[in-house]
């Protein structure tokens, strides 16, 4: 399925627009009104988060450069646990979505039949499940008393400690719900991998594992990045999950960043809080970009 | 893990092979980590009374549904958040499919910077960039008003209603359309006759989604709206903060995903056809 996918992609941009007699405006009033959108609400609040943090007014009144929010988060013990556990948390999941898709994609792409119908089938269903319904399942099964102390209870075996509102909530809940798109990405990824390379390396002798390390890994190592970027990007700020599942202190940045705005009333600091996430997500989001941007632009 | 599937990777030995064991394990695991939560928040909807350590409930009963369908904060959600879904759909579609066809079948100055530069918000940090709106909004006094839910929301909707119709428009056979010309149509009909039939099972669908995602989204309604306007999915989440009755958290769930199901059904093939994918770059 993913080898089909390339051609109306790739022809996106390319050859689709009509030369020479449509070259006119009114192509550019029929996009002004997103791009008008666009540019008020992405690029511009970038831009005033970024300026407003650093450039303020000071008791006189006089505008001048000032980074004081940024040495209180980075001098702040509590701003600096919430920064950790968010860092911990983007890097657990991130090795757990690899660990647990690349397996998935893999075996998709080479397998056929209704049982390799069934997997992909589910591999893509979180999708489909809105994360605040995910959240409440979790609740009824992995929380205390939950479906799966009663199974344990039913056959004579204690408790478990249950990852409900621990730093564990969080990561269960964000790899679940990040499973189909990172799957369809490797998936699309390994569609590139050439079916001769692999059947000429098996042919000479090369283990499984030499076909996967040397045959297949090279060739869909972008695929892994995209994938990481994308996650990474959505789970360093996400907010849903961390604030129903996770624990009230250390807080992941996205509930840290809602509470500081909403409940502390100090749009401020949650500026400079989302400029610091900007900052540490600037390298994932570019590489993600330009990725998304070749693949469409071929 | 990786060996057998590959070993298996030619379709005409595949028939041959007596089973799929990876493909086995993987539809069990599978299983048991999606379905099977889902399975148990189906059956607590259900429930009229589970005493722990039960492991299947004392007694089954749509009690909990007439309850929950007779709160007036759930009706109240629910018609805010059709009305919502309806509206930032609408708006959507009005401004961003005449803005997709210009993408793929005009040029202009500026075309192909204007198209990327949508990937902005893809670029950072959702929530982050959320508190940077909601920054301007305070100042603008759209905090908590509907039409600053609608705004935000619609703004979330952009990328996919251009990326996914501009591939469906991309993807028309041009000689169709330059045949029906040839036969004397006027460029109204072509595109009414010829343009939209074939994109449009592909627009739909982005429309669908549009619409499904628009009446999932929680964080901007909740940074956003708090407290005036309470979504269903904002519900939600205060029945489950504030543990009142298990069973009204299970039937509203599974009332906020049928649009998740429909959407299931009809977008498949949407998602199944890799151009999707490739969206997110694949």
């Amino acid at each position: 399925m993913t080898d089909s996918a390339g051609p109306t992609a790739q022809r996106l941009l390319g050859s689709g627009a009509d030369t020479g007699n449509s070259r006119r405006p009114v192509g550019l009033l029929l996009v002004a009104v997103p791009v008008v959108l666009m540019a008020w609400l992405i690029i511009w609040p970038i831009i005033s988060a970024v300026l407003r943090t650093v450039w303020r007014a000071d008791d006189t009144g006089a505008h001048r450069f000032d980074l004081s929010t940024y040495a209180f988060f980075f001098s702040d013990q509590y701003s600096l646990n919430n920064l950790g556990i968010t860092l911990w948390t983007t890097g657990m999941c991130a090795a757990l979505l690899l660990m647990i898709c690349l397996p998935i994609a893999i075996y998709l792409r080479f397998a056929t039949g209704r049982l390799a119908g069934y997997v992909q089938a589910l591999a893509i269903f979180p999708m489909f499940v809105p994360s605040i319904i995910l959240a409440f399942a979790f609740i009824r099964v992995l929380g205390p008393n939950g479906m799966v102390d009663i199974l344990l209870n039913a056959v004579g075996l204690p408790k478990i400690d249950t990852p409900y509102l621990t730093p564990w909530g969080p990561v269960i809940g964000l790899v679940w719900d990040n499973i189909p798109l990172t799957v369809l990405i490797l998936l699309a990824g390994l569609g590139a991998v050439p079916n001769a390379a692999i059947d000429a390396a098996r042919d000479v002798g090369a283990q499984k594992w030499q076909v996967f390390w040397y045959i297949i890994l090279p060739r869909i190592g972008n695929s892994i990045l995209v994938a990481i970027s994308f996650s990474v990007l959505g789970i360093f700020s996400a907010f849903t999950l961390p604030y129903v599942l996770g624990p009230a202190s250390p807080e992941m940045m996205g509930p840290f960043m809602q509470r500081t705005f909403r409940d502390l009333y100090d749009p401020l600091n949650a500026l400079t809080q989302a400029v610091i996430t900007f900052g540490f997500c600037i390298v994932f989001g570019l590489f993600y970009v330009r990725s998304v941007a070749r693949n469409q632009g071929k | 893990m990786t060996g057998v599937a590959i070993s298996a990777a030619p379709k005409a030995r595949a028939v041959r092979k007596p089973l799929d064991k990876t493909g086995l394990l993987f539809a069990v695991l599978l299983s048991v980590a999606i379905i099977f939560p889902l399975l148990v928040v189906i059956t607590w909807s259900f429930t009229e009374i589970w005493r722990y350590p039960n492991v299947l409930p004392q007694q089954f009963g749509f009690r909990f549904w007439d309850q929950t369908m007779g709160r007036a904060d759930v009706w109240a959600a629910l018609t805010l958040s059709l009305r919502l879904s309806f509206m930032v759909t609408l708006l959507s579609a009005a401004i961003c499919l005449p803005a997709a066809y210009a993408f793929a079948r005009m040029d202009f100055p500026g075309r192909s910077l204007l198209f990327f530069s949508f990937l902005a918000g893809h670029a950072f940090p959702k929530f982050g960039l959320l508190i940077a709106i909601a920054a301007i909004f305070l100042q603008l006094g759209l905090i908590g008003t509907f039409w600053g839910v609608v705004i935000i929301q619609l703004v979330g909707t952009l990328l996919f209603m251009i990326w996914i119709p501009v591939a469906a428009f991309s993807a028309v056979d041009r000689r169709m359309e330059e045949a029906a010309r040839d036969v004397g149509a006027g460029p109204l009909r072509v595109f009414w006759s010829v343009t939209l039939p074939q994109a449009g099972p592909t627009i739909a669908a982005a429309v669908l989604l549009t619409f499904v995602g628009t009446f999932y989204e929680v964080e901007g309604a909740w940074l956003i709206g708090a407290p005036g306007i309470r979504t269903m999915p904002v519900l939600m989440i205060s029945f489950i903060n504030n543990q009142i009755v298990v069973q009204y958290g299970a039937v509203l769930s599974v009332i906020l995903w049928v649009p998740s199901f429909v959407a299931l059904i009809f977008a498949r093939k949407v998602i199944n056809g890799g151009s999707f994918a490739r969206g997110f770059g694949g």
